[in-house]
């Protein structure tokens, strides 16, 4: 097996080449699916995730006609794709993937103007085609990116991306303890992470996940980090979302 | 319209440099085969650290808190012959799998640059000389420098289609070596035109192709043994390379093989699985090396291994797994003395002839020993017998030792000739080991360090390589460091980075004046209250102090004070890892090994009389009948009035003239103290005894004078019961708080099979029952044990009751249950450690525990993780056994110094019989040796051997009956030990 993230100290260096405030590559298109209201295509590292976005249009529950009096409802759906993984798994709804759905549906329900579209629903559909960490972050832009393609108006973008304690928690002060940026499944799995997305240039924190254990003193940092390259990535999608626009105009 | 392709991405990265990917296959345990993929960032801002380099200065990295680390290679390294320049090291994996002992040795080789493609490759051969190479690029002084190769982008190497993973890494290692010796070049250019001293980068490999490769282009390479040669100190150094590496190419000619092949794992653990194999750890007996015993779960017995073949490489304590071989190869235990020494005594080190793995001899002896149990009726027990076939874990350490005279060729100093000779280690139940070096002759008498390298199967003996010398037999240097290398107990100056952690105070340091300061928050001032403390003569850490004073309703209030060592020592700072390793303070004869600085342990911490101490105290409400009405845990500050030697304070409590008021305070803890004891006899607690002897030493030279038996005193029991009701009451607290994560100890009940020897032993000699049902029923059947006609009888039942019991152990709540707790010794539910933090490094986290349960502080995270807790339990478990075992030893040692050249007649009793010797045990001088039948005349003296009544006759001039448990007269004397110049206790039968 080769190294582990207790190299980290040796030369500054993680497991991938990066340093601690590096993103990894990230790649983007967006109106991907020609079929769908938007549509996009994102790719943080390893993780790519397609996205695509039908409405607001009318719901499909005969009973209750999309959401309620006043405004419009988030509805989201994550697949996997069985070769997403390292191993080949069948993933049925598992408790994981509806809170994944639930922190979606519940950030985009107040970023969206909802109340433009009483009675109709916005269906965000995300498909999972290969893992490698940030896994949420990815889908938190992959579906801002086909939000805005479909032409949803929002206030601003919702961009999303994780942040590490280099070292384990218990481990002593004298360690280096950098805070690192942008996961790649390795690092998730020997690192206690935090996913944060914020609204655009502000740094107003919309979702915030955390579900390892960390001393309370390295979270601030981790969160400042995290922030930051939250700032970045609106920059590359911004970019994307240009260049696009031009090439069409 | 741009439609989306999952390709496309990747077209477009092809233009992008920077970015590769890793892609490999593994695995899992369960069989499966898994594909990775992983990117990988390549970037050109990994500096080169060297201090030669100005370029790569402005490109290092920082860290998030904007630090540079500093470069770590010299401007100007140390070269050697063919380097007149200096040096830089780059050695390929096999130099440190085979030379690692080597790149450890201080001032030897430096400025070394590790690249990450060897480190990896380190790290999938061999973990723990993984982390041995991770703490050499810790040590500044050693100057190792992790290079990540295969992150920068010039010396990335892509593995080519059919390249093998061998090839790839070995081109990465020549790749990097060439692009750093550019580098140096450049670097050493831009600084200044005119100089000429241009470090060379060597590569090291042991590789021939990765060599020849190497020169073609034009890269200066070298294997391990050609570079150490061009040193100064090469011979020392060459001796200390692994043997393992070189002897598969010498000896691939002839394929004798010695021993049977081991299974592959896979094929074990599914007969382990299936239950046709076991596993277990194997333990060899200390008096025949020729038979092991594992004890496996399958089984209530321990399974015997006999003769070379069948143990077939296994080394003690390593762990195996074993076939249980068919019933009319059971045998009963050997009752015969078997030692190595005598056996193999001229098996010659360099011959590896067709002798059989058990030589003729070897096997004599053990044919005797079937014919024996074969003669005998059903009542000689056989046992199963098992065959090792395999080996999970070997449990190699570094050996201490001497060198065999008799396998040395020639013994002349100056000879530089490279010879193969034994190395005896101390240890009777590891192999001799064979070694290869140049300075044999320097090494005889010398105690030296070694390790084994390999165990083949064409080998009788395990190969290994010398590591260091410590110094003269019998110098009390040489064999203290060698009794403490042999139990690992960590005996180094403490670091720099562990005394920065002590208060900067110094000795001055002081209870802070001010009741504002922050040192007293929360601690009660405990300062009038008239303690002392009770301890050993010359005691200088003093953990506990005691008071006790009469309450106004007729109750007492009793007090024990313990020092506050967790106020100093803040966990996971480098001091308290550095204790956490350490686990305890080991007390040699003359010499003590603290776990914590000399700072702490005898003055800051230890409850010096007369001065101002923080302690935390533990206060009880106790009734004149010795009843605990209640029990308050609270941090103070106490001024200690007297410090008494045991003696001092047992003749001031008996002086009736002494009417002040700590005196009465002290007999009044004397008073409840017997009380308290006899509670806990009454409950069961065990009286054991172990042999226990007091060495007097000359202050000065501290040469021993005297040997004496340690008298227990009503004090010694006045401090015990104190101890040990504090240490209960605040487990009781701890594990009310931290149910699952307290720290406790126990002490299991022994197994019934345990006894069966000893009451079978009692019954047949004395008519005597031992009854083992409970602690209770054995304490009182081990106090009917005596012999009206010889006191010390029952004293060495005592002895041999405590050696059929557990040991007790430390251990975390939650993985055990409650029941679980008790210890058997103590006969109390439930038992931890907390009076000693000075020198227990358990005391110390229940004090952590302890200060958290009465909400004094915060817990630390690392004692509220169970995984934590477990690995400290389980290290200060192997500590603490460790340091009562080098404790024994330096007794032992001492013991037979004092006895130099004497010649003293001494009562002593039969401990253990065989068919051609027995153990005597001399309580005068705690010693326990074993008496061979050669050793009463020559020739050996015809014996017959009665193993169901425990008597040996010895015939021909001797002519005398031993039974067990016999008294015997015998006299001690020191005997040079010819083949070894190493002196022995020697008792005779007189």
């Amino acid at each position: 097996m080769p190294l582990d993230t207790s190299s980290y100290s040796l030369a500054l260096l993680r497991l991938d080449g990066r340093r601690w405030n590096e993103l990894r590559r990230i790649h983007a298109q967006i109106s991907t699916q020609a079929a769908a209201d938007g549509s996009s295509y994102l790719e943080m590292g390893n993780t790519k995730v397609l996205c695509t976005v039908t409405g607001p249009a009318e719901g499909r529950q005969t009973g209750q006609r999309g959401g309620k009096d006043n405004e419009a409802k988030v509805e989201v759906e994550i697949g996997f794709a069985g070769f997403s993984g390292v191993e080949r798994r069948k993933r049925r709804n598992d408790k994981r993937t509806s809170e994944m759905q639930h922190t979606l549906s519940t950030a985009y329900s107040t970023l969206l103007l909802t109340h433009l579209y009483p009675h109709s629903t916005i269906t965000i559909r995300l498909h999972i085609l290969s893992q490698d960490g940030s896994l949420l972050a990815s889908c938190i832009n992959a579906s801002t990116l086909a939000l805005i393609d479909a032409g949803v108006p929002m206030t601003d973008y919702l961009v999303a991306c994780t942040a590490a304690s280099s070292s384990t928690s218990s481990e002593s002060e004298s360690e280096i303890s950098d805070p690192l940026l942008d996961l790649n499944g390795l690092e998730e799995q020997e690192l206690p992470f935090l996913t944060v997305a914020t609204l655009g240039k502000s740094e107003r924190v919309s979702v915030l996940l955390m579900e390892s254990r960390v001393r309370m003193e390295r979270v601030e940092g981790m969160l400042a980090v995290g922030i930051e390259g939250c700032k970045r990535i609106r920059e590359i999608l911004d970019g994307v979302v240009k260049g696009y626009g031009k090439r069409y105009a | 319209m741009e439609y989306f392709s999952l390709k496309r991405s990747n077209a477009a990265d092809r233009g992008q440099t920077n970015l590769s990917s890793k892609v490999y296959v593994r695995s899992t345990k369960s069989g499966k085969v898994q594909k990775i993929v992983r990117e990988l960032y390549l970037r050109q801002d990994i500096p080169c650290s060297s201090n030669l380099c100005k370029s790569c200065i402005e490109i290092a990295p920082t860290d998030y808190s904007k630090k540079v680390a500093p470069f770590i290679l010299s401007d100007t390294p140390a070269g050697s012959k063919n380097f007149p320049h200096g040096q830089y090291l780059v050695p390929d994996t096999n130099a440190f799998l085979t030379g690692m002992d080597l790149f450890e040795v201080e001032n030897a080789l430096q400025d070394v640059i590790v690249l990450q493609t060897v480190l990896e490759e380190v790290k999938n051969r061999s973990l723990p000389l993984y982390h041995r190479l991770i703490a050499l690029t810790k040590n500044e002084g050693k100057r190792f420098y992790v290079f990540f190769n295969e992150f920068r982008q010039e010396t990335h190497v892509v593995r080519d289609a059919g390249e093998t993973i061998n090839d790839r890494n070995d081109r990465a290692v020549r790749k990097a070596v060439q692009w750093y010796s550019q580098h140096i070049k450049d670097a050493v250019a831009a600084r200044s035109k005119l100089s000429k001293r241009v470090p060379s980068v060597v590569m090291i490999s042991d590789d021939r192709d990765n060599l020849r490769k190497a020169r073609l282009e034009g890269i200066a390479a070298h294997t391990l043994f050609d570079f150490v040669s061009g040193l100064s100190n090469a011979d020392e150094l060459l001796d200390m390379i692994s043997a393992a590496e070189e002897k598969r190419e010498v000896r691939s000619k002839k394929a004798e093989v010695f021993y049977s092949e081991h299974f592959t794992l896979s094929k074990m653990m599914t007969g382990v699985k299936a239950g046709t194999l076991h596993q277990g750890i194997f333990n060899v007996s200390p008096y025949n090396y020729l038979e092991g015993s594992i004890h496996v779960p399958a089984f209530d017995k321990s399974l015997l291994i006999l003769g070379r073949e069948n143990s077939n490489r296994a080394v003690s304590g390593d762990v195996v797994v074993v076939e249980v071989l068919p019933q009319d190869q059971w045998k009963a235990p050997s009752t015969k003395i078997i030692e190595e020494e005598t056996v193999t005594k001229n098996d010659n080190a360099e011959a590896e002839d067709g002798e059989n793995v058990v030589s003729e001899r070897e096997r004599r002896a053990l044919q005797e020993e079937v014919k024996r149990i074969h003669g005998q009726s059903a009542e000689g027990k056989p046992q199963p017998t098992a065959r090792v076939v395999g080996i999970i874990k070997r449990n190699w350490r570094q050996y201490v030792g001497h060198i065999d005279r008799d396998s040395v060729r020639s013994s002349s100093k100056s000879s530089r000739q490279q010879q193969i000779v034994f190395l005896v280690p101390m240890d009777k139940r590891i192999p001799k080991i064979r070694i290869r070096t140049r300075q044999a002759g320097e090494l005889l008498g010398q105690r030296v360090l070694a390790t084994i390298d390999a165990w083949e199967r064409d080998s009788r003996f395990p190969v290994g390589h010398f590591v260091r010398s410590l110094g003269e037999l019998e110098s009390k240097g040489a064999e203290t460091e060698a009794l403490l290398l042999e139990w690992d107990v960590q005996y180094k100056p403490f670091p720099k980075t562990v005394l920065d952690c002590l208060p900067v105070e110094g000795h001055d340091w002081k209870v802070p004046t001010s009741m504002d300061d922050p040192g007293w928050r929360g601690r009660k001032d405990l300062r009038d209250l008239l303690v002392c403390s009770i301890d050993p003569p010359g005691c200088v850490d003093i953990d506990d102090a005691l008071h006790a004073r009469k309450l106004p309703n007729g109750n007492f209030e009793v007090g024990v004070h313990i020092a506050d060592v967790s106020h100093f020592v803040k966990p996971n700072n480098a001091m308290d890892k550095e204790a956490s390793q350490r686990g305890t303070t080991v007390y040699l004869v003359d010499k003590r090994i603290d776990m914590l600085p000399m700072l702490l342990g005898t003055d800051l911490c230890s409850l010096k009389p007369y001065v101002e101490r923080y302690a935390f105290s533990v206060l009880w409400e106790i009734t004149s009948d010795a009843d605990i009405v209640s029990a308050h845990f609270t941090k103070s500050v106490i001024r200690s009035r007297e410090a008494f030697a045991y003696e001092q304070a047992q003749i001031r409590i008996d002086d009736k003239s002494q009417q002040d008021d700590l005196t009465n305070g002290m007999r009044t803890l004397m008073m409840l103290s017997k009380k308290l004891r006899q509670k806990r006899m009454d409950a069961g607690a065990l009286n054991l005894a172990s042999p226990e002897v007091k060495i007097q030493t000359e202050s000065e030279t501290s040469d021993p004078v005297d040997v004496q038996t340690k008298k227990q005193l009503d004090t010694n029991s006045l401090v015990e019961e104190f101890m040990l009701l504090a240490n209960i009451s605040v487990a009781g607290k701890n594990y009310e708080a931290f149910p699952q994560t307290a720290l406790l100890r126990r002490h299991a009940p022994p197994p019934k099979t345990n006894f069966e020897e000893l009451d079978n032993q009692l019954k047949v000699k004395k008519g005597l029952e031992l009854r083992t049902d409970s602690s209770k029923a054995l304490a009182d059947s081990l106090d009917t044990c005596v012999d009206p006609n010889e006191p010390f009888f029952n004293t060495l039942v005592r002895i041999m009751a405590t050696r059929c019991m557990m040991s007790a152990e430390y251990f975390c709540a939650g993985t055990q249950a409650y029941p679980e707790f008790r210890h058997y010794g103590l006969a109390s539910e439930i038992y931890t450690h907390f009076t000693s933090p000075i020198r227990r490094y358990a005391d110390l986290e229940a004090h952590r525990q302890l200060a958290a349960a009465i909400d004094y502080e915060q817990l630390d995270s690392s004692l509220q993780s169970r995984g934590k807790l477990e690995g400290v339990c389980k290290n200060i478990n192997v500590r603490h056994r460790n340091a009562q075992m080098a404790g024994r030893a330096s007794i032992e040692y001492y013991v037979g110094q004092a006895l130099k050249g004497k010649d003293i007649t001494e009562d002593g009793f039969v401990m253990k019989i065989f068919s051609n010797g027995m153990v005597v045990f001399v309580p005068r001088f705690g010693i326990e040796s074993l008496i061979r039948l050669r050793d009463l005349a020559t020739p050996e003296p015809e014996a017959e051997f009665d193993a169901e009544n425990y008597t040996l006759k010895v015939k021909g001039e001797v002519n005398r009956n031993v039974e067990l448990f016999e008294k015997v007269k015998v006299r001690i004397t020191d005997e040079m030990e010819e083949s070894t110049g190493k002196r022995k206790v020697k008792l005779t039968l007189v």
